[in-house]
Parts: C-alpha cells; sequence; structure tokens
C-alpha cells in the first residue's frame, strides 16, 4: 500500500502551531501577531485538509505495534464531510474569538488549544481504525479541555471535570467495546458494511452485540445522548462563546462520527438491524429528543437554554442513524451539517450578546433586536432553521429523518420516531422565538430614547451571518451535500 | 428551472421588493411608501396580464374546462423535492384578488400607520408575507403550499404583534402557537402521503390514492385528517378558531383586513387542496367536513352576535363566513359528480368574503384611527353625518348579510340550493349520509345563520351610523370634519362599489368567474344557469332577513343591552369567561409541559443524582471545609522576605513613593487556591483512575476466564 505523508500535514500542523502559539506567549509578538499567525493557520489548515481530500483513495500506516495496532489514516466520504465540516466551522468560530477573547485573559493559551484541537479533529476525520481513532478521541478530549477550563474560576473547573469525566467514562465504555470486537477483526481497517470476520462470529452474537451497544453508548456520550448527557449543560455555559460553539458544533459531531464508524464501518448494520441494540439505541435517542427539548424550553439562562438544545438536536441525528435506512441516513448527515451550521451560529449569536450587553438571561433580552439588529437577525434564521421552519436547513433533514423512519420497518417506532421530532421542533420553537419575539418586540413600555446601537464588530457579525445564511441556503439547496453523502453511503447498505 | 419563469417572479418579487423597502425606508419614510404601492401595483398588473393572456390563449375550444390555458413553473431540487408552480384559472383569478387586496391595503396603511412606530418593520413583513401567500396559491403540490404557508405563518405574525401592546403580544403568541402546531401536524400529514402514496403532486395524488384507495383507506383518512388540520387552524375553523377572535382585532386594520379577508383563505386553499384531489367526491370526507363547517358558522356567528368590540365582531364573522365555506366543501364531497352547484357557491363565497371584508375592515380602521377606540358604546354614532363611510359600510354589511342584489346574496344562494339539492336525494333516499328531516335540519341552520349575519351587521351599522353618543356626539359631529385622506377614501370606496355591481349582474360577473375557477375543483359538468332572483331562491334570502330582523330586535335590543343608570342604553358583553377556549386551551398546554417537564427533569438527574449520591455515602471525601493550608510554608518566607525587602526599599531609595506591601496575604490567598483547585483536581483524578483500574481488572478476567 503506498505511503501517502500528506495526510500528517492537516493532522499535526495545528498541533505545532498551537504549541508554537501557547509558547509564543512569553515573548513581546503581541495581539496582533498572534491573531495573525492564528489566523493563518486556520487558513493553512484548511488548504492542507483540501489537499488531503483531493485525491482518491489516499491511506497512511504511521506507526505499527503489532499486526493489528495500527495508526492508520485513510481517506473516505465520511472523512471528506466531517474534515470539512470540522475546518470551516473552526475557522469561523475562529474570527469570532479574535474579538471575543478581548474579554479574557491567557489568549494565548486559548488560542493554543483552540488550534491543537483543531489537530485532533483532523486525525478523527482520517482515523481509518479503531485504535487510531480512540487514541485521537482521547486526545481531544483532553485538549478540549482545556477551553472550558479557560475562564479559570471554580464553576469552570468543576465544569470542565464534569466535561472530563463524562468524556473519559465514555471513552472507555467504547474502549471496552473494541476490545471485545478485537478477537473477531474489529481493529482491522474501516469499511462500508463492517469488517467483522464472519466465521469467527457464530455463537458470540450476543457478545457481539452487547459490545456494539457499548461502543454507541461510550461514543454516544460525547453526542450528549442519554443517559450520558450530563457534560453538555455544565459544560457549555462555562467556556467562552467560541469555544460553547465549537464544543457544541462539531466536537459532539466526533461522537456521531465514532457511532457511524463503529457501527456502519466495523460491525456493519446486517448484524444489528432487528436487534435489541437497534431497538434500546432508539429508545435512548427518542428520550433525549424529548427531553433535550423540554428541559431547553424550562430553561433560563441563554447558554445553558442552547446547551439543551444541542442535546435534543443531536440525537436527531442519532435517531436517524438508529434507523439504519438510507433516507434516515441521509438526512441525520444533512443534520449533521445543519445543526453544526445553526449550533455554531446560535452560540455565536449569543456570544455576540453577552460580549456586548453582558446579559446572560433570557428573560433580560428584551429589545436586544433593537440594539443589535443584526446579530438578532442572524439569530433569528438560525432558529427558524433549528426548528426547521421551511425552506431553511432543519426542514429538509426532518423530512428525510422523518421519511427515513416511516419506511424503515422498526415497528412501532417508524411513526413515534417522527411525532417524537415534531413534537421536539415544536419545543424549539417554544424555546428560540421568544428571545427572537421578545428581542424585537419590547412592547409599548419600551422607552425608545434609551437605546443606543451596540452592534458588534464586523469580525464577529460576519462569521454569525455567514452562518446562518448557511444553514437557510443548505435548506433551499440540499442537493451537494445529499449527493455527497449519498455517495458515501454506497457501500454502507 | 423550467416553464413560465413569471410564476416564480410573482412570488419572489414581492420578497425583493421586501428588502429594498426596508433599505429604502431607512432613508426617506416618504419614498418607502410610494415604492410599496409600486410594488403591489406591479404584482397586480403582472397577475391580471398573465389572467388576460390565459384566458385569450384559451379561444373557447372544447376540452379543458375552465377556459384557461394553465402554465406551470418547476424548480427541481429546491428543498430537496423542488418547487412547483403552476396557474390555472382559479389561481390566477385568486392571486389578482390577492393583489388587489394588498393594493387597497397598502394605499390605505400610509394614513392609517402615519403615527405608529416600526413603519419599516411594518412595511417588510407586508411585502413578505404578499410573496408568500402568492406561493400558497400558485403552489402545485403540497409540499410546495407547505414551503410558503409556513412563510406565511411567521411573516404575518409580525402583523398581529405590531402594535406591541399586552394584548396583541399575547393574541399574537396564541396566533403563533397554533400557527406552529397546525404546520406540525400538517407536516406529519405530509409526511404520511409522500410516505404512501410516493408523491405529493396535486395532479398525481389523486390516481395515487385512488389505486391504494381499497388497502389504505385508513390511512389516508389519517394522513388527510393530518394535513387539514393546519390549514383549518389557518382559515379559523372550529375549535382551532381560538387565535382569530383575538389576533384580528388587535392587528392594525390593514392587516386585519388581509388576515381575514386573504390569510384563512390560504387555509381554504389547502383544505380545497386536499378534499379537491385526495378525497375528491368521496362522502365520508365530505360529511366530516360539513359537520366543521356547520359547527363553525354557527358558532362564529354566535360569537359575533354577542361581541360588543367593532373588529371583533367583524373577526367572528370571519369565522363564521369561513363555516359556510366549509359547508360548501362539504356538500362537494357529498353531492359526488353532481356537486357544480356546490363548487360555484364554495369558490363565489371565498371571492365575496375577501372583497366584503376588505371594505369592512378597512371602514373599521377609519374609525380607530380617528378615535383609537373599538368599543361599540364608545364610537357609538361616529358614523352620523358621514355619508361615504356610511355608504361603504352599508355596501359590505349588505352584502355579508347575503341580501338580495347584493355579491353574498349569490354565493349564498348557491350554497343554500346545494344543501336544498342533498336533501332532495336524500328524501329519494339515494344520499349516503343523513335521512330528509335531518337535511331540513341543516338546510335551517344555514339560513339561521344567515340570519345571525343579518342580526349583527344591523347591530354594527346602528351603532355606528344611526344611534346618537350620549356623550360625544356635539364632538364627533364637528371635530372629526376631515376624518380620512384621498387615497385612504379611494382604498374603501373602489372595492364597496365592486360589492353591488357584483351583485346585480350576477350572470355578467359571477358566473364566468367561477367557471374560471372550477377547473381546481374538478366540478362535475357545467350546472344549468341558475336563476338567482327567481321567487323560489329570493324566499331563502327573505327567510334569512326575516330571521335576522327577530334575532336583532328579540335578542340584541333585549337581552344584550341593559339600561344604564342615567337612562342610556348600552351594549353588553354576556359571553361568560369560562367560555372562551383560547385560556382553556392554553391552561392545558400548560399543564402538560409542566408535567413532562418533571419527567425529564428526573430523567436528566438521574446520572449526576447518583453521583451525588455516592459521593455523599459510599464514597464520601474529605468536606470542603476541613482543608487545611498550612500558614508556615514557601509564601509565607517568601512574603515576609519580600516585604522586609520592600521595607528597605521604603526606608531608603523610595522614600517619596513607598512600594506597597501586602505579599504575605497575596502570595498566601494564591497558594490557599492553588491548593484547594489542586486538590479538587487530585481527588477526582484519583477516583477516575480506579474506576479505570477496576475496569482494566474486569477486562483481565474476562480475557483469562471467558476467552
Amino acid at each position: 500500500m503506498e505511503q501517502d505523508f500528506l495526510l500528517l500535514l492537516p493532522v499535526f500542523f495545528p498541533m505545532a502551531a498551537g504549541i508554537f502559539v501557547a509558547v509564543l506567549s512569553g515573548t513581546k509578538a503581541g495581539r496582533r501577531g498572534r491573531r495573525l499567525f492564528v489566523a493563518a493557520s486556520l487558513i493553512l489548515e484548511i488548504v492542507f485538509t483540501a489537499l488531503c481530500l483531493a485525491g482518491e483513495g489516499r491511506s497512511l500506516v504511521l506507526w505499527r505495534l503489532t499486526e493489528e495496532l495500527q495508526i492508520y489514516f485513510q481517506v473516505d466520504g465520511m472523512s471528506r464531510i466531517f474534515a470539512s465540516l470540522s475546518v470551516f466551522m473552526w475557522l469561523l468560530a475562529g474570527i469570532f474569538a479574535f474579538r471575543y477573547m478581548d474579554h479574557e485573559e491567557r489568549e494565548d493559551r486559548f488560542f493554543g488549544c483552540y488550534l491543537a484541537v483543531e489537530g485532533a479533529l483532523a486525525g478523527l476525520s482520517f482515523a481509518g481504525n479503531l485504535i487510531s481513532f480512540y487514541l485521537f478521541f482521547e486526545m481531544m478530549t483532553f485538549t478540549s479541555l482545556f477551553l472550558v477550563f479557560h475562564e479559570g474560576g471554580r464553576a469552570a473547573i468543576l465544569a470542565g471535570l464534569k466535561y472530563l469525566f463524562y468524556s473519559v467514562a465514555g471513552a472507555f465504555m467504547a474502549l471496552f467495546g473494541i476490545f471485545f470486537l478485537a478477537g473477531f477483526g474489529g481493529l482491522g481497517y474501516f469499511a462500508p458494511g463492517g469488517i467483522l470476520d464472519g466465521a469467527s462470529l457464530s455463537g458470540h452474537t450476543g457478545l457481539i452485540l452487547a459490545s456494539a451497544f457499548l461502543l454507541v453508548v461510550g461514543f454516544g456520550a460525547k453526542a450528549g445522548m442519554f443517559p450520558l448527557h450530563g457534560w453538555l449543560p455544565t459544560a457549555h455555559p462555562e467556556a467562552p462563546a467560541p469555544a460553547s460553539a465549537v464544543l457544541s458544533g462539531v466536537i459532539t459531531k466526533m461522537g456521531v462520527l465514532g457511532i457511524i464508524r463503529a457501527v456502519y464501518y466495523v460491525v456493519g448494520v446486517e448484524l444489528l438491524r432487528g436487534t435489541w441494540v437497534q431497538t434500546a439505541w432508539i429508545i435512548l435517542a427518542l428520550i433525549t429528543i424529548f427531553m433535550g427539548s423540554m428541559l431547553a424550553y424550562r430553561e433560563k439562562g441563554l447558554k445553558k437554554r442552547l446547551a439543551y438544545s444541542t442535546v435534543s438536536q443531536v440525537s436527531y441525528i442519532l435517531f436517524g442513524l438508529a434507523l439504519m435506512e438510507r433516507t434516515a441516513f441521509v438526512g441525520a448527515m444533512l443534520h449533521v451539517a445543519v445543526h453544526s451550521l445553526v449550533k455554531n451560529s446560535l452560540f455565536l449569536g449569543a456570544g455576540a450578546i453577552i460580549f456586548q450587553t453582558g446579559k446572560k438571561r433570557v428573560s433580560e433580552l428584551a429589545a436586544v433586536g433593537k440594539e443589535m439588529p443584526v446579530t438578532l437577525w442572524c439569530f433569528a434564521f438560525a432558529s427558524l432553521a433549528l426548528i426547521g421552519i421551511p425552506p431553511a436547513g432543519g426542514f429538509v433533514s426532518k423530512w428525510y429523518l422523518a421519511e427515513g423512519a416511516l419506511a424503515s420497518g422498526t415497528g412501532a417506532f417508524t411513526w413515534l420516531g417522527p411525532v417524537v421530532l415534531l413534537v421536539s421542533a415544536l419545543l424549539t420553537a417554544g424555546y428560540l422565538l421568544p428571545i427572537v419575539i421578545h428581542g424585537f418586540f419590547p412592547g409599548t413600555d419600551y422607552d425608545y430614547g434609551s437605546l443606543k446601537k451596540r452592534e458588534p464588530s464586523l469580525l464577529m457579525t460576519i462569521p454569525v451571518a455567514f452562518l446562518a445564511a448557511g444553514a437557510l441556503v443548505l435548506g433551499m439547496f440540499p442537493g451537494v451535500v445529499v449527493n455527497a453523502v449519498t455517495r458515501a453511503a454506497g457501500g454502507i447498505f | 428551472m423550467s416553464g413560465n419563469g413569471m410564476l416564480l417572479f410573482l412570488a419572489a418579487w414581492p420578497m425583493t421588493a421586501a428588502l429594498l423597502s426596508y433599505i429604502i425606508g431607512r432613508f426617506s419614510k416618504k419614498s418607502r411608501d410610494f415604492f410599496a404601492d409600486g410594488a403591489v401595483l406591479l404584482e397586480f398588473a403582472v397577475l391580471l396580464g398573465l389572467l388576460l393572456a390565459g384566458v385569450l390563449a384559451w379561444g373557447g375550444e372544447s376540452g379543458a374546462a375552465s377556459g384557461f390555458v394553465v402554465s406551470e413553473f418547476c424548480w427541481e431540487g429546491f428543498c430537496g423535492l423542488g418547487l412547483h408552480l403552476e396557474l390555472d384559472g382559479f389561481r390566477a383569478l385568486y392571486g389578482l384578488i390577492a393583489a388587489f387586496m394588498w393594493l387597497m391595503t397598502t394605499v390605505f396603511s400610509r394614513e392609517y400607520l402615519a403615527r405608529y412606530r416600526n413603519r419599516n418593520r411594518y412595511y417588510l413583513f407586508v411585502l413578505l408575507t404578499l410573496g408568500a401567500t402568492m406561493g400558497v396559491f400558485l403552489a402545485a403540490d403540497l409540499y410546495t403550499a407547505f414551503i410558503f404557508f409556513e412563510i406565511m405563518s411567521f411573516t404575518s405574525y409580525a402583523w398581529v404583534a405590531h402594535d406591541e401592546k399586552e394584548a396583541a403580544m399575547r393574541a399574537a403568541g396564541t396566533y403563533l402557537g397554533v400557527a406552529v402546531i397546525g404546520g406540525m401536524v400538517t407536516l406529519m400529514g405530509l409526511f404520511l402521503f409522500y410516505h404512501v402514496a410516493g408523491t405529493l403532486e396535486f395532479s398525481e395524488l389523486l390516481p395515487a390514492c385512488r389505486a391504494l384507495w381499497e388497502e389504505k383507506q385508513g390511512t389516508l383518512y389519517l394522513a388527510g385528517g393530518l394535513t387539514a388540520f393546519g390549514f383549518a387552524a389557518k382559515a379559523g375553523v372550529f375549535p382551532l378558531h381560538i387565535w382569530l377572535p383575538k389576533a384580528h382585532p388587535v392587528a392594525p386594520a390593514p392587516a386585519s383586513a388581509l388576515l381575514s379577508g386573504i390569510l384563512t383563505k390560504t387555509g381554504i386553499f389547502g383544505l380545497l387542496a386536499v378534499s379537491c384531489n385526495v378525497f375528491r367526491h368521496d362522502p365520508f370526507w365530505g360529511m366530516a367536513v360539513f359537520a366543521f363547517g356547520m359547527l363553525t358558522m354557527f358558532g362564529g356567528a354566535l360569537l359575533a352576535v354577542f361581541s360588543v368590540d367593532l373588529k371583533r365582531t367583524l373577526a367572528c364573522s370571519s369565522m363564521s363566513q369561513i363555516g359556510f365555506i366549509l359547508v360548501g366543501i362539504g356538500m362537494q364531497g357529498l353531492l359526488g359528480e353532481e356537486n357544480a352547484l356546490a363548487v360555484r357557491g364554495t369558490f363565489l363565497h371565498m371571492v365575496n368574503h375577501s372583497l366584503i371584508k376588505l371594505v369592512l375592515f378597512l371602514a373599521a380602521g377609519v374609525v380607530y384611527m380617528n378615535l383609537h377606540q373599538l368599543n361599540l358604546n364608545e364610537i357609538r354614532g361616529f358614523g352620523r353625518k358621514k355619508p361615504l363611510l356610511a355608504f361603504c359600510f352599508l355596501m359590505g354589511a349588505l352584502g355579508i348579510g347575503g341580501i338580495p342584489l347584493w355579491n353574498g346574496y349569490v354565493s349564498k344562494t348557491l350554497l343554500h340550493e346545494s344543501i336544498v339539492e342533498y336533501g332532495a336525494l336524500a328524501a329519494e333516499g339515494l344520499s349516503v349520509y343523513g335521512t330528509a328531516a335531518f337535511w331540513k335540519g341543516a338546510e335551517w341552520i344555514f339560513l339561521v345563520c344567515g340570519g345571525m349575519t343579518v342580526a349583527y351587521m344591523t347591530k354594527l351599522f346602528v351603532a355606528l351610523f344611526v344611534e346618537r353618543s350620549p356623550e360625544r356626539q356635539e364632538e364627533f359631529d364637528t371635530k372629526y370634519g376631515r376624518y380620512w385622506s384621498l387615497e385612504s377614501k379611494l382604498a374603501v370606496a373602489v372595492p364597496a362599489l365592486l360589492l353591488p355591481l357584483m351583485g346585480m349582474l350576477p350572470g355578467l360577473v359571477m358566473d364566468p368567474a367561477a367557471e374560471l375557477g372550477a377547473g381546481f375543483f374538478g366540478g362535475g359538468a357545467s350546472a344549468r344557469p341558475v336563476r338567482y332572483f327567481s321567487l323560489e331562491n329570493l324566499s331563502g334570502g327573505l327567510v334569512s332577513i326575516a330571521i335576522g330582523a327577530l334575532i336583532y330586535f328579540g335578542v340584541i335590543r333585549t337581552a344584550l343591552m341593559r339600561k344604564r343608570a342615567d337612562g342610556v342604553r348600552v351594549y353588553v358583553d354576556r359571553w361568560p369567561a369560562w367560555l372562551d377556549l383560547e385560556n382553556l386551551m392554553r391552561g392545558v398546554g400548560r399543564g402538560l409541559l409542566a408535567v413532562s417537564a418533571v419527567l425529564c427533569r428526573a430523567l436528566d438527574r438521574i446520572l449526576d443524582g447518583s453521583v451525588v449520591f455516592a459521593r455523599k455515602t459510599t464514597h464520601r471525601q474529605l468536606k470542603e471545609d476541613k482543608i487545611q493550608v498550612s500558614r508556615n510554608r514557601l509564601a509565607y518566607w517568601t512574603g515576609c522576605f519580600l516585604e522586609w525587602n520592600s521595607d528597605l526599599l521604603n526606608k531608603t531609595v523610595r522614600r517619596k513613593r513607598p512600594v506597597e506591601k501586602a505579599y504575605v496575604r497575596r502570595l498566601m490567598e494564591f497558594e490557599e487556591k492553588t491548593v484547594r483547585t489542586n486538590r479538587i483536581i487530585n481527588e477526582s483524578l484519583s477516583f477516575a483512575l480506579l474506576l479505570v483500574c477496576i475496569g482494566l481488572i474486569v477486562v483481565l478476567l474476562y480475557l483469562l476466564w471467558i476467552r
């Protein structure tokens, strides 16, 4: 097999750049220089990733402990989707952070970790077997931990630790799954449709199912699936806004990627379809969808509300994956893109509001639309996309998910799934629209004399607007993503 | 993209114009107003052109039923399933009416809104909604219809909330709530339709569903019912009408006219799309729609009779008229192939109601923009000595009351005839549902509702234009000499003049229009020409008028009025508060939310809760306050050393500007903080490591023994 060392570049370049930024802090390079360097790294990373994604069938064995234990990279359809998603989100949130971090201390450490996480994400996207995936998964946890720690107060430290424990617990559950699967050829290279050794399976179905379930629940911790969702609503509000945006928009998606790799590329859907694993997984996903929306509806803090919303929305994706059906899979992948765009936009919008006004509770946000119209307009569009109001993105992905559910032949879930999706959409409207409404319609007793324009600088509004517009455009023209996903899903079903 | 691009223009132009008007409005209010007028005028002109082109191109050949050349537009892949627009006779005519109404209301808005805040926002949403509404009416499949329908729901929210008063915000909240819930339920219906039938095209649904009819009847009814739900909510069908009597009165009058006249019709359009395609000529479906129609018709009329608020009465009247239209849709299904009368009645009543409500709401707007009051007792007598306003309002009142020679009479007669026709079938034993007596009863309810319409319109007219205000009559007569501008006059009077014109020349105006629209309904062969002014038909109208007089003098002037202490008779609202369905539904919703919130909170806390529980019991750790930080370590000595140093400095070099010395305190605080944090981390990490070790041991045991 040809060794393509180009694949190392997007993985290790940002890590090196991150270390460089963190170390540079002592010198007097100044903010400006550091930010230029970070911006250049983020853009270079996009170039490197694009280069890696351009060719067909790139792969690389980096290190070989035994014949089975290898650090191995490869590029396939899934890598393309997740890698391109994460680099773009990283750039936009990074641009936003330049201005946002003015209010924070130790921005060298922040940007250092920020870049290092990007490297781990590239490693996850390109990982070609479960061991490499696991390695970068842990690396992502430990580097992103510092993003949660960043503000340094007691609350932030505790939130970070909670994040750490949930992630580590989840990762270890996944690791158990990997151990169990190792005996059946589960450590080989990812291939659509599964790679387990058919001959050795007989008589061990129970074990295979149990380890598949462990993998799902374990990686599901990162994706915020019940019962391991608890870290999200604690960690997101404590992290600085750009960090919570990428935590919610991108890092949770890596849990999704883990599940896709484990279920669709290692175990194979044929083994799981119709088993208790599928049933339990669907039930967990549906519980999470409803619970997340409901708690978001009851939540009063702005960022915490968005965090609960993430819990619910990422499980839309997991529900789509759990159906093990082609249309639902397309819907799930579409929702990966939509939710990523929307949630980044919402978190950055919320960050901009907090940055400019210092208001952190939903009840204080009356008339914020008069003060920061552009930001709240973006927030409104992103909200509509998340609720699933046509023609915005969430509508199309929900359409695919529901059609997939109806066609999946999973008994009562064929109709229960869409019903839960719609009820959750209703709650989504209930927890997002009041923010927009009170922002734009402050009521008759609002004093227009006290109105002060507080629109943030372009460095902040442009990323937010770009993401919100992206969610809208993706809904109107989903063809590109649908084609890419269909191509990637080719061998799976 | 393929087909006639003008159709896309019809939907997209107002939306583009909306953005342009917003930008223009940032610089000049006046040019913005003119631009908005011009934009709507362009829309109207384009539609008129398309309508004429379609009619002329047809040229009278046989074959096409509606006398109109249909044009289409397709945008594949938009939103997944693609956008599909179509222009046939019905759509062209109704689009034209919509554009006409928008034109009149936009012109009227200038004076009405002159003293409002946020006018830029108002114009933005008015134009956006125009585009969305056009999209709904032009839709050739349920998917496209739904997309525009949802956009319309959201953009029209801004109208209802525009005032930002508390009542307005509450009404708008209910409006949005009903719209979102309705939208979701409809979406579920669409999911099912697409899954079962594999298409959402109007033209393909009928054959697809007929093919499935035997095996999937139940699913199709379910899907149809769900789809109809959201549209019915927008139309204000009982019991989903809760938003309507609240939202229409609080919106600015031009917006109420549109809400009432056109937006409710988009709901009707959706119902028609389901009724006339999936369930064409299906008696069961027809009977269900008929039943809801009867309830809505009667409920709305009852609310209107009780109401003492000008705009609220008109809003309830809208609900009642929607009931009439639903009765027509129901009769279409019941009559099956022979439904030409019902088709025409339904279509013409839609047209009539739109135009009449335009006139009436704008007239009400004239009252409100002068007095800022809507209560009948407050505005009583305002219209005396204002002949033009009285004339316009009278035209609307006579039209909606179904008085012969006005347009409402024509459509109501057709609807009435269709019920009579089905009653005749029932008498012969040919009907599917009901006996002759049942249909006789239905006919009487229909006539009574017509009578109630006459009664509440009389109530409004008498209050506004005949009675004298006990306190302010002098002021009303003298102070409001110039109570409306020329533009507003035109906007109200032009549509008002149309009403008697249509009613007096039904053969010339109404019948061709009905013929043009009938294609969409999939109606049977053309009906025999109806002689509207024959004695038989007139008698129905006259019975209604008689009932109306009875109700007005027997109920409204007696039971619904009361003598005040000073001897003046005033209108009183005797509608019991506990019958307010809105509060009831809000209460139920809140209760459901509270219960599920408790459940979800419990689920949310399961894991965290058990960890906390374990830490408090089995895995108890050092208590926070027991952490002792020794105060005699490095920090203390370093601090002392530094303070000694600075003492020295203060005494020697920096005598004038002494160095502040708090090193011991600062360093010790820092140390304490670090120690505490470290201890938390250490404890937690060691706990985690412990767990990892247990896990590893389990793995080892497994590897040793099981494999």
